[in-house]
């Protein structure tokens, strides 16, 4: 166990220590605050045409849940270059020798590594606290639908962590896991809008069951279906098992 | 403490060793020597469970180090070639960090006395990028005594050293070595087999060729080489009876006569009647080494 969190702290505090780290950090808290401002100067001037301002809650939802819409794809885009030398850059650089040869197991590395991305992108998540700020200041928002978007988002992360931490097991390259993370990340998601395309049918509830889009609008909407999050912890469990395979067999080489 | 039984790694059709078997006793210091590619990386490398062989076994302190990895592991050192280095780190902080994964209980006193022990503690604070190649060498040998353990496997320790550098870890393995730590070093510098090492192997091609004490080995440099026109049984009476010689032995027109003390002048004089062609010098340790990976490279 300690070694999980000394392999996971260690992640976590390396992307202090690199630039792609603080870009990332810097770029995302920034296009939070402007997604958000656009999308509250849009309500305002409608609400302002239509003479009615709404619920409360209502206003909470369709701000902060368009808000992390929106970071979603800006996440989608980002999370493959901030996970692409989660292995890559330890077999590049040999120090993947120092894991390998000392008592810790295949699993234990991955779940390390994992969970070390998963520090770094939280903090990246709770960096756009000041955004909703102003929704607090505006009014009393629904803290449930606040929660839920944000653990929901977490989550979201969590599931871009593991893809990219895979696609960085498979090669010594960074920029091949970037290309492949990309190519995974995106497939997964546009899946929803073929979702959209193809009629009801058995198809459909395919489609629809692949698609993260579609889980990540019932998560984020603060309704925890079992679906739902036997979907995410399927897709988390899968790449992380994928990884430790391709670990395991890094010891073969 | 070390078992090596049969050990062979294929890639591919290619044999990387093959059939390596050797044993090193508790507190042995075993020295790996052999050209670049002769395989020693690789025996390391499947000693320490970073890398699976294709069949045989090794065994570190009596667990399989296929069946058991974490239980050699924790009680075992490797330092590759290349240090495995974070050098994003500092030293003190990567040093933790190995002793954490190492499951150290003391982590701060561990750490504190691997960083005395390589001499890095001055520049504990310091990024690993920031330091020369010496010192990130040391800081990769920390890291592998870090949980002080019995076995240490040093790959190269003191390749791309400059000569100061070079005597420093020399010194440091062989304060390393005292007491009962069991390590096996591979080096290209015979001097520092000499200079540290009680046994000595040597392999060539995947396989070893030669494994001995280092006495035994400075004792086969004790012979004379002599090529003689006319080699007879009385040339080899002739040599035999020569005062101080122990033994001599004639195959084809070669007589290796083995002694003592240096006795080419009076070998030369009793070998003159006979056409003596060629008189060889006495053999040193390099000379071995050649000899015996050139046999095996012709053959």
């Amino acid at each position: 166990m300690n070694a999980i969190f000394a392999i996971a702290r260690r992640e976590t505090s390396a992307y202090f220590a690199s630039p792609i780290g603080w870009i990332c950090l810097v770029l995302f808290s920034l296009l939070a605050g402007l997604f958000f401002s656009i999308m509250l100067i849009g309500y305002a001037s409608q609400a302002g045409e239509m003479g009615n301002m709404g619920q409360e809650e209502n206003v909470t939802e369709m701000l902060i849940q368009g808000l992390f819409g929106n970071l979603s794809v800006i996440a989608l885009l980002m999370m493959p270059a901030l996970t692409m030398g989660l292995i890559a850059a330890d077999r590049r650089e040999r120090s993947i020798e120092l894991l390998l040869t000392s008592p810790v197991t295949s699993a234990q590395i991955v779940l390390g590594k994992f969970l070390g991305g998963l520090g770094f992108a939280t903090v990246m998540v709770l960096t756009t606290l000041y955004v909703p700020i102003s929704l607090v200041i505006m009014g009393e928002p629904d803290p449930g639908v606040f929660y839920a978007s944000y653990g929901g988002f977490i989550v979201l992360m969590a599931v871009f962590v593991s893809i990219g931490l895979f696609t960085s097991s498979v090669t010594e390259n960074q920029l091949v896991a970037l290309a492949l993370g990309f190519s995974i990340n995106l497939s997964v998601w546009i899946m929803g809008w073929l979702g959209q395309l193809v009629k009801a049918g058995a198809l459909k509830a395919v489609v629809e069951h692949i698609s993260m889009l579609s889980h990540f609008e019932q998560l984020s909407k603060g309704v925890v279906h079992t679906n739902d999050a036997v979907y995410f912890i399927t897709v988390i469990g899968f790449f992380l098992f994928a990884t430790t395979q391709r670990v395991e067999a890094l010891r073969w080489r | 403490m070390i078992e090596v039984q049969g050990l062979t790694k294929r890639y591919g059709t290619n044999l990387a060793i093959e059939n390596v078997t050797f044993a090193v006793e508790k507190g042995g210091v075993v020295g790996f020597l052999g050209p670049n590619g002769a395989g020693k990386s690789t025996t390391m490398r499947v000693i320490a469970g970073s890398l699976g062989a294709s069949s045989g076994t090794a065994k570190v302190g009596g667990f399989d180090v296929a069946e058991n990895p974490r239980a050699v592991q924790a009680l075992l050192g490797y330092s590759p070639e290349v240090p495995p280095v974070y050098t994003n780190m500092t030293v003190r902080d990567y040093v933790t960090f190995a002793a954490t994964i190492k499951g150290v209980e003391d982590v701060t006193r561990a750490t504190d006395r691997a960083l005395d022990r390589v001499g890095l503690s001055k520049v504990g604070g310091k990024l690993i990028d920031h330091l020369s190649k010496g010192y990130r060498q040391r800081a990769g040998l920390a890291q592998a005594l870090v949980h002080d353990p019995q076995v240490l496997v040093l790959d190269e320790p003191t390749s791309g050293l400059d000569p100061a550098q070079r005597v420093e870890i020399r010194e440091l393995i062989r304060e390393l070595a005292a007491g009962d730590r069991t390590v096996i070093l591979s080096t290209h510098v015979l001097g520092e087999i000499e200079a540290i090492c009680n046994r000595v192997i040597v392999i060539n091609r995947g396989r070893i060729v030669v494994e001995d004490d280092i006495k035994n080995l400075a004792a086969a440099g004790k012979t004379v080489r002599l090529e003689l026109a006319r080699p007879s049984a009385e040339a080899r009476t002739a040599l035999a009876a020569v005062a101080g010689v122990e033994s001599v032995e004639l195959t084809g027109s070669t007589a290796v006569v083995r002694s003592e003390s240096d006795l080419r002048e009076q070998l030369a004089a009793a070998a003159v009647p006979f056409g003596l062609l060629e008189l060889g010098g006495r053999e040193r340790l390099e000379d071995i080494y050649l000899r015996l990976i050139g046999a095996q490279g012709a053959a």
